[in-house]
């Protein structure tokens, strides 16, 4: 940690979405710069700050949700325009709060990100990008999936660097594709160095795992590198550039509440960027930036989720004490009017409130909903699913409900207990409980190891309910589904590059009068995170993260075709889609087509990591054995004697502590019977224990030989 | 919070692990402080930094030149020291093993004495209460209590209904005399003056740690990981932790708390707020106060499991936040400022909402949002006998068409798993009255906080109305009119001296009545009531008489204590003799008995026939090891015989291990039949029970324990 900087709190606004704060630039020979901010209540005010007051320079009237602030310039002047979009309306200040621009847009949804260049303006909102040039529409381009973020480079010609969730970044011109590059961690941010040689295209990215990395154009390519491992560190909301003692950092803000500082090299930006700060602000990050708002040196600018607005400076410049401190003193007496003065009206409102509650003619009282946002991710090879709540106010406990059992876990923060319930049945009721003062938390779930092998007919449903610490005293009501496969979390590029020679596809076919929207909203009951927005013709594809066996969705009005290497995903969407239309009564046919060798091939591809995880398994039983004998290598110089296998063992202790062998027991087995209930119906009771057995033994030779005697059986 | 950087004062490692909460700190020569900890199953470490220990059975440790190691060949269960010899002021160890109390002296390498404890050694501390003025060695057991002066005499004895897991000397009822407090694993903190229970603290867990605070202040901890404080019998503040506290010791004007995962953190001692915290680098073992770098004030002296010692000055105002005391002035106001605007934050959301309210109270919306509710709904809250499901239930409604959605019920101590129940009914089953059953497991008043989300059934918002209910002591009990004769002849019989009128606040106070119970008139002289217990279906019959007998029917000795001893404490009674007649308490005493002397004939016989294989097979092995040199053939065939040995020896350490688990869980149902009938009295005839069962039992007398229970002594008539 080489930089000292601490904390001066300058406002509150209402909840802020990613990036919506800007620093102006400086205007004419003062240095101190404004900025703008925009929330969700649509007020865009614009501030200065004078002695760590801030100045109100100018502030809008309340009216939609602000999710996107842009400052632009016309040609050659300072970018000091600011745009604000707003649902489906942009809208245009000058930095005196004169609106000068303000369209409405045929976009049917919300604008999550644009650029200005010049008078162009490039809107983003949901899938597409739409270029308007002269305020009318140019070209549009509809992507894969959700546009995360954008980035134009002016030259000679205009080229867009776009984001596209679980896709990865695609490069456009004039409306088309000129290349596309696919990124699996999940890039959500952009930022583009502020002084490039404007030929280059080339812009770092903040992914979603938590690594940054960067994008670049070259030779007509575009490749990305991966610089910063996420290892552990929340997902990026927001980037942004912070320059002081003439070096550049990128400042990351993550969802986690904490804030970066990475010292780039702006020669070489492909070198590995060095942390220089870190600071935990508790709440998620909406927007860092850099600017000299306070004084005439460098600050970095803060805005967080719940509103708060505070920069981090030099410790030199604090405790240098350059602001008087009268005006200090003066500054937190007036904000101790000010609460003293809200506390009396809330007491007042309370009591009103209150007295309501006892009146006879009852009115409707209808409090806003709690501003929570969360979240849910698929599951990685651990199989557990990872909801993220975060809330503007300080949570006081979450309350689970599940109609099935689930496994548990939650952040250190929380207390999770189980709660007993009256029923003695197949539900699931847990609190969790949090320390004072938590505004996120996350809570783990997976399926109870003894359900998977049950069959699945569909997702499950979770209710959490979010309480508050103090007022108002509502619960807010969150709703998930637990998809069926929680483990096709991965997303890869397109079916091409699966089509090698060792994987053996199952296969199934629906027809049926459905539609596109009717397979999306059946396929959330099976697969995790978001599916691609209904199209005509809608087609992805989904890695499993533990066994690596792929799904290959393609569905149309009237008819689907999944393919994939694991029998038993076949087996379950085969379930969830007859169950749903039965549910809706529509009318499919389905149809599946397994090949005989399709447990053994898949077997192969899983041998090497059954391998593993049987060595794994061995060795942890072994790991227990060992550290029963009481050995304390610290004790003694030499440490404990052992054999080298066991040494091995004993020193890799605390790197060995879970294995998924027993879930790829289950799954194999699994396999064997979807296989067989899918291709031959007769009683196979005794093949899947035997297959049992010889799975946990580690027979792989008798575990072949069942796989291809029954194969080879059918055909005779 | 972040972690303090505050730097310990002194540090040193030992070299050895170091087993939790069998640690202490003595000085065995009379001036120099030696941490004493037990190192794994049997061997006890001394550090001594300030000079050598006179050599004797304690031998230089390999693996570090500062501390002996001492080898017992028995399980170290505690360790405490004290000046128990009168003449000396040298500290002695005692050392307790699961069924054993050493007292050695460490100085010139003698036995104090050595003591069998067949009540088995939990905890023991050194100290003086009560009228004893030298120090005593005081024993928790596994449901007694007992005091040893230095040549090993027993002193008194006690019985304690349930596992004592700590022990302090306090004056709790400040009268200059110190009293025993008593935690157990029953949750109850008792307090022991006279050989009389005065007191007893209903708690939530079961109690592992007391530490005294001032003349009026102790600091308790218990298995749930909540640590607090009582003034004078009343609790101050309390914290809940995920962690259990190991220690709990007050130092320099705050409770330095140590948590089992080897934090330490200092609280304010009026309020409980941490002042500052630090982390261990390993699970604690302990944390004591001593004077270890002689500078003529205690320090607190932190132990890790791995044998890190970790020393911390007395927490003092200025070293408290490492940045309070270079913090300048504006400093100081800036982070005012981010408090403040926290405050306004929390405040602006509250006002939203009710501005929220009012606004849509004008607008008649056809559409219900989503987060709607009538504002006059209110939330009653009703509890409800169910003799049929056999427990009390919580019926929780509102007042209008809006819904119960879901109930957290939240209380400490009367559920199975934790501390809520949660009941979220099916969406079919969505009403305005909500059930919810509790049956709290014993006889002690319960506060019940309720949650209730409340709204209608599609609402993605629910308002949360919280309310708190007493449960009183007898809750479980429920009034029925008929007349009944109970079957069994079991009952107490006892004569007080008081108005029925209050005797029927008395029932009005602790009894969960559909209606208050009124007497007829001024006059009545007497009072029947018949009560059904929800929890095993029995009655219990309270007949107080004009002539001031009282009469309570039940089969259940352990309520007629309870109910006696509240009786007895609202009446302000300072003795209460009674006779009692419980067939159901005496056979169980008499099984457990003979249950009792027989598995002690067992342990003999199994302890020698162990003695005997194990010098057969020292015999054994040296035979084998000469073999080897001239007969290989031989050599095996020994080794057989010894392998054989062993197995025996195995199997043999198997039944006597589950023998002396029976003779614990035989002793305990024993101590506390004796325990119940103690409660049956109040005051000197209590005491007296204890004294003459106590020498009943060491008898071996049945009949006259029998008659212990009936009338309150076995010499009587």
């Amino acid at each position: 940690m080489d930089y000292d900087l601490s904390r001066i709190d300058y406002t509150i606004c209402g909840i802020t979405y990613p990036d919506t704060l800007k620093i102006l630039p400086p205007s004419g020979q003062k240095m101190d710069q404004k900025f703008a901010v925009g929330d969700k209540n649509g007020v865009l005010q614009c501030l200065s700050i004078k002695d760590e007051e801030p100045v109100v320079q100018f502030k809008t009237l309340p009216g939609k949700p602000i999710t996107s602030v842009h400052l632009a310039c016309a040609m050659g002047t300072q970018a000091d325009k600011i745009f604000t979009a707003s649902g489906n309306e942009v809208k245009g200040y000058t930095r005196k709060g004169k609106v000068f621009l303000s369209i409405e847009t045929a976009l049917t949804e919300t604008i999550t990100s644009m650029c200005i260049i010049g008078s162009d303006l490039i809107l983003c909102s949901g899938r597409t990008v739409t270029y308007y040039r002269d305020l009318r529409e140019y070209n549009s381009y509809v992507c894969d999936d959700r546009v995360l973020d954008i980035a134009a480079f002016a030259n000679t010609r205009i080229r867009l660097l776009v984001l596209v969730a679980n896709k990865g970044a695609v490069l456009l011109e004039n409306g088309k594709l000129i290349s596309r590059t696919v990124i699996s961690s999940g890039p959500s941010r952009l930022a583009v160095p502020p002084s490039t040689h404007v030929t280059d295209i080339v812009a770092f990215y903040g992914a979603g795992d938590g690594s940054i990395g960067l994008i670049s154009y070259e030779d007509l390519t575009l490749s990305s590198k991966c610089l910063v491992d996420g290892r552990g560190l929340g997902s990026v909301v927001c980037l942004g550039w912070y320059f002081s003692n003439g070096n550049h950092h990128l400042s990351v803000g993550r969802h986690d509440g904490s804030i970066q500082l990475y010292l780039m090299d702006m020669e070489h930006f492909g070198e590995k960027p060095r942390l220089k700060y870190t600071y935990f602000c508790g709440e998620p990050v909406t927007s860092v930036t850099g600017g000299c708002v306070g004084t005439e040196e460098s600050e970095l600018l803060v805005a967080t989720f719940s509103g708060r607005i505070f920069a981090l400076r030099s410790s030199h410049l604090v405790t240098g004490a350059k602001v008087p401190h009268d005006i200090l003193t003066a500054r937190r007496a007036k904000l101790e009017v000010e609460v003293a003065r809200l506390e009396k009206q809330t007491a007042n409102e309370r009591e009103k409130y209150q007295r309501n509650t006892r009146s006879l003619n009852a009115g409707l009282s209808t409090p806003p909903l709690l501003d929570i946002q969360y979240e849910l991710l698929g599951a990685l090879s651990d199989g557990w699913q990872e909801v993220r709540i975060t809330s503007a106010v300080p949570l006081d406990m979450l309350f689970i409900y599940c109609n099935k059992k689930l496994e548990m876990q939650t952040d250190t923060a929380a207390v999770l207990s189980i709660c007993s319930s009256k029923e003695t049945g197949s539900d699931l009721l847990a609190s969790v409980r949090c320390q004072a003062g938590t505004r996120r938390v996350w809570v783990k779930m997976r399926d109870t190891s003894d359900s998977s092998a049950e069959s699945k007919f569909e997702g499950k449903r979770v209710l959490i309910y979010a309480l508050p610490v103090g007022a108002p005293r509502v619960a807010r009501l969150v709703i998930l589904k637990l998809p069926a496969l929680p483990y096709y979390s991965g997303h890869e590029a397109s079916e091409k590059d699966f089509e090698i020679p060792d994987r053996v596809w199952c296969q199934l076919e629906i027809v049926g009068s459905f539609s596109v929207a009717e397979m999306t909203s059946w396929l959330t009951e099976a697969l995790p995170g978001e599916l691609p927005r209904p199209a005509s013709i809608v087609s992805f594809t989904r890695s499993h993260t533990l066994l690596e066996t792929v799904l290959i969705c393609q569905y149309q009005r009237g008819s689907a075709t999944f393919k994939s290497d694991n029998v038993s995903t076949i087996a379950t969407i085969r379930n969830i889609v007859s169950n749903c239309s039965v549910e809706k009564s529509i009318r499919v046919e389905i149809s599946c087509e397994i090949p005989d060798s399709c447990c053994l091939n898949s077997f192969k591809n899983l041998e090497s990591k059954f391998k593993t995880e049987y060595q794994k398994k061995k060795d942890i039983i072994l790991k227990k054995a060992i550290s029963m004998l009481d050995l304390d290598s610290s004790m003694n110089e030499e440490g404990p004697l052992l054999c080298q296998d066991y040494a091995r063992v004993w020193d890799s202790r605390d790197s060995i502590n879970e294995t998924q062998f027993d879930e790829l027991v289950e799954t194999v087995v699994q396999w064997y019977a979807d296989w067989r209930t899918l291709s031959v119906h007769e009683n196979y009771n005794n093949e899947t224990s035997k297959l049992r057995t010889a799975l946990t033994e580690c027979r792989l030779d008798d575990v072949y030989k069942i796989f291809s005697s029954n194969s080879s059986s059918l055909k005779s | 919070m972040q972690l303090s950087t505050v730097q310990p004062v002194f540090k040193l490692e030992l070299n050895h692990k170091v087993t939790p909460d069998v640690v202490t700190i003595a000085k065995y020569d009379g001036t120099h402080p030696c941490l004493t900890a037990s190192a794994g199953f049997d061997k006890i470490i001394i550090h001594h930094p300030h000079g050598g220990i006179a050599s004797g059975r304690a031998q230089r440790s390999q693996a570090h030149g500062e501390v002996s190691e001492l080898n017992l060949s028995q399980a170290i269960i505690a360790l405490a020291a004290g000046p128990l010899r009168p003449d000396t002021g040298r500290d002695m160890l005692l050392i307790g093993s699961p069924t054993q109390i050493l007292a050695y002296d460490v100085h010139e390498n003698t036995d104090l004495f050595f003591k069998e404890a067949p009540d088995g050694v939990n905890v023991i501390i050194t100290g003086f209460f009560g009228k004893y003025t030298e120090t005593l060695a005081i024993i928790g057991g596994n449901s007694s209590v007992q005091a040893i002066d230095w040549e090993g005499n027993e002193v008194f004895w006690n019985v304690v209904s349930g596992k004592v897991c700590a022990l302090i000397t306090f004056d709790f009822d400040k009268d200059g005399e110190n009293e025993l407090l008593i935690g157990c694993d029953d949750s109850f903190i008792r307090v022991l003056k006279n050989n009389q229970f005065i007191a007893e603290i209903a708690e939530t867990g079961p109690i592992l740690c007391l530490s005294p605070v001032n003349e009026v202040r102790f600091a308790y901890g218990l298995a749930n990981g909540t640590i607090g404080i009582y003034e004078e019998g009343i609790r101050l503040w309390r914290v809940k932790s995920k962690q259990n506290a190991l220690a709990l010791q007050w130092s320099g004007e705050t409770l330095a708390c140590c948590w089992s995962n080897g934090r330490v953190d200092w609280r304010e001692g009026t309020t409980g707020i941490v002042l500052r915290r630090i982390q261990m680098r390993a699970n604690a073992a302990a944390m004591l106060l001593a004077d270890y770098r002689s500078v003529g004030a205690p320090d607190l002296v932190c132990v890790s499991d791995r044998g890190e010692v970790l020393g911390y000055p007395p927490y003092q105002e200025n070293t408290g936040f490492n940045t309070a005391s270079k913090n300048m002035p504006s400093e100081e106001d800036r982070l005012a400022i981010t408090e403040l605007f926290n405050q306004k934050q929390a405040l602006m959301v509250e006002l939203q909402h009710y501005e929220a309210n009012a606004a849509s109270g004008s607008v008649e919306s056809l559409e219900r949002p989503t987060s709607a509710m009538p504002t006059n709904t209110r939330l009653q809250v009703a509890i409800l006998h169910t003799a049929d499901e056999g427990n009390i239930q919580l019926a929780v409604s509102t007042n209008n068409e809006t819904i119960v959605r879901a109930a957290l019920v939240l209380a400490e101590g009367i559920f199975e798993n934790g501390e809520t129940l949660v009941r979220h009914p099916q969406p079919s089953q969505l009403r305005s009255l909500l059930h919810v059953p509790l049956k709290p497991p014993r006889d002690v008043p319960v506060d019940v906080h309720i949650k209730a989300l409340i709204g209608y059934p599609d609402s993605e918002q629910f308002h949360i109305f919280e309310l708190t209910k007493q449960l009183p002591r007898f809750a479980m009990y429920q009034l029925i009119n008929k007349e009944i004769r109970n079957k069994g002849n079991s009952y107490v019989t006892f004569r007080i001296t008081e108005r029925v009128q209050r005797i029927c606040i008395w029932i009005n106070q602790n009894f969960l009545l559909e209606e208050e119970l009124d007497l007829e008139t001024e006059e009545t002289k007497e009072l029947h009531i018949n009560l059904l217990c929800l929890r095993d279906r029995s009655f219990l019959c309270m007949d107080f008489g004009p002539d001031g007998q009282v009469k309570i029917s039940t089969h259940d000795i352990r309520l007629a204590g309870d109910l006696i001893q509240s009786l007895a404490v609202y009446l302000n009674l300072s003795d209460l003799q009674s006779v009692a007649q419980f067939p159901e308490a005496e056979n169980k005493l008499r099984e457990e008995m003979e249950h009792v002397s027989q598995i002690g004939e067992m342990r003999s016989r199994l302890a020698a026939e162990t003695a005997e294989r194990a010098q057969l097979i020292t015999a054994l092995l040296p035979a084998a090891q000469d073999a080897a040199a001239y007969d290989l053939k031989e050599m095996l065939n020994r080794y057989k015989e010894v392998v054989m040995l062993n197995e025996e020896l195995l199997t043999g350490c198997y039944i006597r291990r589950s023998t002396q688990e029976q003779a614990v869980i035989a002793l305990k149902s024993l101590h506390t039949i004796l325990q119940q009938a103690v409660r049956l009295r109040v005051g000197k005839y209590g005491k007296a029970v204890v004294a003459a069962s106590r020498k009943a039992v060491q008898d071996n007398n049945i009949e006259a324990l029998i008659k212990i229970i009936q009338v309150g002594d076995s010499t009587m008539k």
